[in-house]
């Protein structure tokens, strides 16, 4: 198992490799960072000249990613304009641990502007993908157990009635209505915006009360899939000799549910779980932006709108990361379900 | 254990870990406790800024019930706080919370005196009279929120700072225009620009760079690109100052002990961050939020609706159609785009009396807002006498284009002449009220023969440079909308000379119109040198008529800033440049 571990990760060197190519090249086409400035006018062209220059931006493509994956310390660059290169290169590459610094926020590392903003995302998805799966294993299960019931068929009904609803309708319904109209009816409400209230500070409580809402819009779209999946490999399971055998041998039905099917009916599951997972780091682009979460989904979305190279590579490097680990891990986790999987 | 416990046991540890992480991963950027040399008596006993916050998670200590603390929400979050290092109106807007410039601009948007003991004018000699010297002389009762005083040297050091080859800052003008900059005493600063300039008093010193906080930094680093400073300017001098910042939810600014003028009424100061339009309605009808800007119009009615008050504030910004003129006295400035109808002054002509912008402006824009006829619309001044608007009249502009050539030989609806169609391109940004109108003026030029084709880019692509493929700077679109402004309250552009027409040599150029006009060159270049008010309306009078006359540019609607007050803030004024430019004089009431 551990020579297997070896070899996926050694593999995984040369696709994050490519990958990371082929972001740059896409986000290189993607604007102009210094087009605005983040102002309401367009930028100067005596400013965009000079700031292309100090930026590195003025660069071939070639060398601005040789210089985004190696560094530029070991040569110089013009920083005055005069033509002459002068002044040493001061990044040091992703290689070596360096991101770069934030376009938008200059002079911020990559890494820094990330990690204000991930555990805000990481407790958001977590506790969002736990109730999914939680409320989805239940839903699907009993679902399963009892088909084409009056139950089944409600849940169906109502599980797609979310799953077909805009995750902003669902978001802002839920504000409006838990936020604004309990208020004024003198009902205890919800908060509407941020992780927490500046006034009070950022106490567990406090996240938790904020995370209502936005929780609850990311879990009632997510629901119908994932228990959909569950209540279909359920069914399959159910129907196979070896849960017939555990019938017949008068073991509890509740250890045949879930000691014999279930187990056996997760094992698709644990694939589908692997994939999201790493997305979770990307956040909720749409919830974190309603209910202005300060998570990674706004922070993707602010600077890729202002075209801020490094930390949207910083951004989509750490979630291919992720991809990849997460796929090692849904592998090994395979093999710990199920004994009749080896790597060897 | 069994593996289910241990699952459970996995879970529960990934929930505590995410809690804590939240807790702990994203310190809010908390400024030290500010030193002050201020009598005790002027000083609260409820006043936070003497509550040492050690941890930066730790919530504020428990707020005494008379403690004022007003919301502002803003749509966008800041970029950086150093004045000089950003263009963004959200962060500039700030600055009269925290930072100074050395005059604002009152509700009229005069400017008032406000670092400096006086304007610098011709009668008191601050003016010199070949218009290329500036002499400020500074109050001197000026210090920093740490006490340490305020003095000529922070100017120079901010000059200094602006024009180093080494620090990114967003913009050096008009400093890139200064030809010496001198600090003879403590109090008096002396700038020398190169030629006469104008438009100093809507340009110079829009805050302030603290010397004694920023030179060790520039020392070391040999720039202050990562000064901590920039994202945490604990020291400012505003009536408030620096708390803290906390990345993606909000910034905290508390009363400034040191401050040289009356304390303001409001205690504390958040500025939240909800990029949503539709949450940031919701959060002001909550009460969650005391002041909301940049309110789209539709949302007007549900706020008046919900009895907030929405204010008009004008900033100097038009929204306009600019036409790719392609023109350089008379001959094509871009020869592979010689076939342009725009080109031709009777189409640019026919297209201001056929869209009905009155009716935009009442119906889309809900009546909040007037329709330019002047490029200089938001500076009377400059307008002066005032333009009139091309009228309304589908009829005299299909007469226009009739003797101009352009008729429907083939009855499809759409003109042609010389066998090409009456087709234009009609570009803008994503904002919505922009793609609202794109629709109705497409259908307004359809029903006199001319084909619109609508194009939308998001604004980094579209104010993107020739070699950046910028569909404007290209040359691409032959009917492009924004909102612009000029160095508002001074009239002065720098993107209708000649020499701002981008060439493959000069791709930055700004002269998206690629019109080049020799007497229109010469009036903006005079207009740029001339100190004398007068003299310089005289100058923008015939500027104007040639705008006017040419169809160089289409109003659209004055485009001023949409402030939503919450019931409980009073007292409330604003201005078009410096917005909060009274906020020590806002109050909170219950």
């Amino acid at each position: 198992m551990t020579r297997y571990i070896f070899q996926r990760l050694l593999q995984a060197i040369p696709l994050l490799f490519i990958i990371s190519l082929i972001l740059f090249i896409l986000m290189m086409n993607m604007g102009d960072p210094v087009a605005t400035m983040g102002g309401r006018q367009a930028t100067r062209p005596a400013d965009r000249i000079r700031l292309t220059r100090q930026l590195g931006l003025d660069q071939p493509g070639w060398k601005q990613y040789l210089f985004w994956l190696i560094g530029n310390d070991w040569t110089k660059v013009d920083m005055d304009g005069d033509g002459t290169r002068e002044s040493p290169g001061t990044r040091r590459g992703v290689l070596r641990g360096d991101f770069g610094t934030s376009l938008v926020k200059r002079g911020v590392p990559v890494t820094s502007v990330i990690w204000e903003r991930l555990p805000n995302t990481l407790i958001l998805m977590i506790a969002s993908e736990v109730i999914i799966i939680l409320g989805a294993l239940l839903i699907g299960v009993y679902s399963a157990l009892r088909q084409y019931s009056l139950m089944d068929n409600t849940i169906t009904a109502f599980s797609f009635i979310g799953y077909s609803m805009p995750i902003f309708f669902v978001a802002l319904l839920s504000m409006y209505i838990f936020g604004v109209l309990f208020k004024r009816w003198g009902l205890p409400y919800l908060p509407t915006v941020g992780m927490f209230d500046p006034k009070v500070g950022k106490t567990v409580g406090q996240v938790a009360l904020h995370m209502v809402l936005p929780v609850l819009s990311i879990s009632l779209i997510s629901f119908a899939a994932y228990s959909r999946y569950i209540r279909s490999t359920m069914l399959e399971v159910m129907s196979q000799d070896y849960v017939r055998t555990a019938k017949s041998k008068g073991l509890p039905r509740r250890e045949v549910v879930y000691v014999h099917a279930l187990k056996n009916a997760a094992l698709p599951l644990v694939t589908i779980i692997g994939l999201d997972l790493p997305l979770l780091l990307g956040g909720a682009v749409v919830t974190e932006r309603i209910f202005a979460w300060p998570g990674m989904g706004r922070l993707f979305l602010d600077h890729v709108s202002r075209s801020d190279m490094p930390v949207v590579m910083g951004i989509l490097m750490m979630i291919s990361v992720a991809v990849v680990v997460f796929q090692l891990i849904t592998d090994v986790a395979y093999a710990w379900l199920d004994p009749r999987i080896r790597y060897e | 254990m069994s593996r289910r416990q241990l699952a459970y046991s996995l879970l529960t540890l990934l929930m505590i870990a995410s809690f804590a992480l939240a807790s702990c991963g994203a310190p809010a950027t908390q400024a030290p406790i500010v030193e002050t040399e201020a009598p005790a008596i002027e000083q609260p006993a409820e006043q936070p800024t003497q509550a040492p916050v050690e941890e930066p998670t730790e919530p504020p200590a428990a707020e005494p019930a008379e403690k004022k603390v007003a919301t502002f929400i803003w749509t966008q979050e800041f970029d950086t706080l150093n004045p000089y290092y950003t263009d963004m109106w959200f962060s500039t807007v700030t600055h009269q919370v925290w930072n100074c410039w050395a005059w604002n601009f009152n509700d009229r948007n005069e400017a008032i005196p406000y670092l400096v003991a006086e304007l610098p004018s011709s009668e008191n000699g601050g003016v010199s009279e070949d218009g290329t010297t500036i002499t400020m002389k500074l109050r001197d009762d000026l210090v920093w929120s740490d006490g340490t005083p305020l003095t000529s040297a922070d100017f120079i050091f901010t000059y200094e700072m602006v024009m180093d080859p080494n620090n990114t800052v967003a913009s050096t003008d008009p400093y890139d225009k200064v030809a010496s900059m001198e600090a003879p005493d403590e109090r008096t600063v002396v700038i020398t620009f190169a030629e006469p300039y104008a438009p100093w008093v809507g340009t110079l010193w829009k805050g302030l760079l603290p010397q004694h906080v920023l030179q060790p930094e520039f020392d070391t680093n040999g720039n202050i690109n990562e000064a901590a400073w920039n994202s945490e300017p604990t020291v400012g001098c505003g009536p408030y100052v620096f708390a803290e910042w906390e990345s993606g939810s909000y910034a905290r600014f508390i009363v400034n002990d040191n401050y040289w003028e009356a304390k303001p009424k409001i205690d504390e100061i958040f500025f939240t961050f909800v990029p949503d339009d539709a949450s940031q309605v919701a959060a002001m009808q909550a009460g969650d939020g005391d002041l909301g800007t940049f309110i789209a119009y539709s949302d007007v009615p549900t706020l008046q609706d919900a009895g907030i008050e929405i204010r008009t504030v004008f900033s100097g910004y038009n929204e306009g159609i600019f036409f790719v003129i392609n023109d350089t006295n008379g001959e094509p400035t871009l020869p592979e785009k010689a076939d342009s109808p725009v080109r031709e002054l009777a189409v640019r002509k026919a297209i201001a009396m056929s869209i009905d912008r009155a009716s935009i402006a009442s119906d889309l824009l809900l009546g909040l807002t007037g329709v330019p006829a002047s490029y200089w619309d938001s500076l009377p001044f400059y307008n002066t006498p005032p333009l009139e608007n091309y009228p309304y009249d589908p009829d005299a502009a299909m007469q226009i284009l009739e003797e101009a050539g352009w008729v429907d030989n083939n009855g499809d609806g759409i003109r042609e002449k010389d066998g090409r169609d009456l087709h234009v391109t009609y570009g803008t940004t994503i904002r919505e009220i922009r793609q609202d109108t794109q629709a109705v003026v497409q259908q307004q030029l359809r029903e006199i023969g001319i084909d619109v084709e609508l194009l939308t880019y998001e604004s980094d692509i579209f104010f993107a440079g020739m070699d950046d493929d910028g569909p404007a700077a290209s040359g691409d679109i032959d009917l492009m909308q924004w909102s612009d402004s000029s160095n508002f309250p001074d009239p002065d552009y720098y993107y209708w000379y000649c020499s701002e027409i981008p060439t493959p040599d000069y791709p930055q150029g700004g002269n998206w119109q690629y019109y080049c006009n020799e007497e229109l060159d010469g009036l903006f270049a005079t207009q740029a040198s001339q100190v004398d008010p007068a003299e310089r309306q005289k100058t923008f009078q015939r500027i104007n008529q040639i705008f006017y006359d040419e169809v160089v540019w289409l109003g659209m609607w004055q485009d001023p800033d949409l402030w939503a007050l919450g019931s409980r803030l009073d007292n409330v004024k604003l201005s078009g440049v410096t917005p909060l430019y009274s906020i020590t004089e806002w109050d909170l009431t219950e």
